[in-house]
């Protein structure tokens, strides 16, 4: 592999660097995919789900494809706000979802990764496992001037490219390293840990109410984290559950939490400890998140270099895998472009930025900057918000003796208790935006 | 501070790592850790426990390190070096 030449090398096989390769090499660019562990897919992380729409922009019909491996079509979709012995349940479920072209699909990364990589490679890429690139290489062009002419091997190895992509994820070492990225703070991160837990399918389906190979999720807030602003999370896998827990890493550094002992307690819980009861564990997981969100977009390209996906910070609420499909579209595009014109300055490779700046994921980006700062300087929102809600549907269940306009006064001289019900207002409104429920 | 000692489960046991024989994880310099670090946060956030506390330095267990990639940005004093493992070692999901 040592000194070979390609249009391109793809650094990471992940989502975002798989769909890059495979869309060069479905336009006939000689592409190179690195991948440092054993396989794609061998190293990575997430909650749980692939999203229908955006992946169809990559690969049409993808759920008639052979020998892909989705767990389940996600029907449920629900938000729980949990307190210490109760819940309040927000969500949707829908048949509708249920058929093509469906909503999202739950997915185990450590196959799907693999699969998708082997995709690009039927396309045409090459793809490298246990092949870690440590630097870029530069040719020389004039006394100042130089241009990206590939990429190093540990050990010294080089593949020799006109263009870079960086799809290393949201570690990014190479990215920081050529100074595209800028050094993250622990607020502008979040750190999360997984089990997956075996339960046969006739289980999951009884006790997540599903169908065949219907699925569910249900994402949590309150509880799971306390006293950090985070998320609990549960997908449902075909004989398997995943189970999730995390919060912004200063919160859990500064707060002295410790993630295996919030999965253990997230875990113990009384409404969680009956859906994953009897289930084995068989994984366990950890990997953070960038969320610096839209202050902390690297520069995304430079000559002969385009950053795409969690490298580039591409994350939107709770959407990832999606952003970094995209972005590998964008990024196979501008390179298709480039290859063309037979120029891969930055100029040229703009494109790249342009198509993310006309994205979706942009305007919401930008939009929910201000939410993150809310919630490092509010970081009792989600405490208050969980326990108001909890303690307001109690009281409005509760069969009492109380004639209605009293239990409604009642009900918001509560409230008023626990804060100014402006504030109240103003937390449920950036909770909804940071928990992703519209 | 949390209370994180109230269990004793052991989720490596469900872990395939393939330790390299040299260490990726590195204390930049010991003299800050027991000068100006009072919590010794990294003892505790992360998520397999691959740091602890030892006759004045912060000791460290690279093989039970999972790669989710906090530990540098976590310590307050950006004194926790970590580079990704060589190719082909390290976790396997």
């Amino acid at each position: 592999m040592g000194n070979d030449r390609y249009d391109v090398v793809v650094v990471g096989a992940g989502p975002a660097g798989s769909s890059a390769a495979l869309l060069m090499a479905n336009n006939n660019l000689s592409v190179a995919m690195l991948e440092r562990g054993p396989y794609p897919g061998s190293k990575n992380m997430s909650g749980g789900t692939i999203a229908s729409m955006p992946f169809q922009e990559i690969l049409p019909e993808y759920w008639n494809i052979d020998g892909i491996p989705l767990e389940r079509k996600i029907v449920s979709d629900e938000l729980w706000m949990l307190d210490n012995d109760s819940a309040v349940k927000m969500g949707f479920s829908g048949k509708k979802f249920g058929y093509a072209p469906y909503n999202k699909f739950s997915i185990l990364r450590y196959k799907f990764d693999k699969w998708y990589a082997d995709q690009a490679v039927a396309a045409g890429a090459k793809l490298f496992n246990n092949c870690l690139a440590i630097d870029l290489v530069y040719h020389k062009t004039g006394l100042l001037s130089k241009k990206v002419d590939g990429v190093v091997l540990e050990g010294g190895d080089i593949i020799h490219a006109d263009l870079v992509v960086l799809a290393e994820g949201s570690s990014a070492a190479l990215t920081q390293k050529i100074g595209l990225r800028q050094r993250l703070n622990p607020a502008d991160m979040t750190l999360y840990v997984k089990e997956v837990l075996e339960l046969p399918s006739g289980k999951i389906e009884e006790r997540f109410s599903l169908e065949g190979d219907e699925g569910a999720v249900i994402g949590m807030v309150g509880y799971p984290t306390s006293p950090a602003i985070g998320k609990g999370g549960i997908w449902t896998n075909k004989d398997s559950l995943s189970i999730v827990v995390g919060a912004y890493l200063n919160q859990i550094v500064n707060k002295g939490l410790n993630p295996l002992q919030l999965m253990e307690r997230f875990k113990s819980h009384p409404m969680i400890k009956k859906l994953i009861e009897g289930a084995k564990p068989i994984k366990y997981l950890a990997h953070t998140i960038p969320k610096g969100g839209f202050k902390k977009i690297p520069t995304l390209v430079d000559d002969g270099v385009i950053v795409v996906g969690d490298a580039a910070e591409m994350i939107s609420g709770r959407r990832g895998i999606d952003l970094a499909m995209i972005t590998g579209k964008f990024a196979a595009e501008a390179a298709a472009q480039a290859c063309a014109l037979d120029d891969y300055s930055r100029e040229t490779l703009s494109s790249y930025v342009k198509r993310i700046k006309g994205s979706f994921f942009y305007e919401n980006m930008r939009k929910g900057k201000n939410v993150e700062e809310y919630f490092n300087t509010y970081q009792d929102s989600d405490f208050l918000i969980t326990k108001a809600m909890n303690d307001l549907a109690f009281k409005y269940f509760k069969q009492d003796l109380e004639n209605n306009k009293i239990r409604l006064r009642k009900m918001i001289e509560e409230l008023k208790n626990m804060q100014p019900l402006q504030k109240t207002g103003k937390d449920l409104l950036y909770g909804l935006q940071n928990w992703e429920v519209w | 501070m949390g209370n994180f000692a109230k269990f004793d489960t052991n989720p490596l046991e469900y872990v395939k790592i393939i330790p390299d024989s040299k260490s990726h994880i590195f204390i930049k310099d010991d003299g800050i850790c027991i000068e100006e670090c009072e919590n010794k946060p990294c003892t505790y956030y992360c998520p397999t426990r691959v740091f602890y506390w030892e006759d004045d330095s912060i000791k460290i267990l690279y093989k039970r390190c999972i790669e989710c990639g906090a530990c540098p940005f976590g310590c307050p004093y950006d004194n926790i070096a970590w580079e990704n493992p060589r190719g082909g070692y390290g976790v396997v999901y």
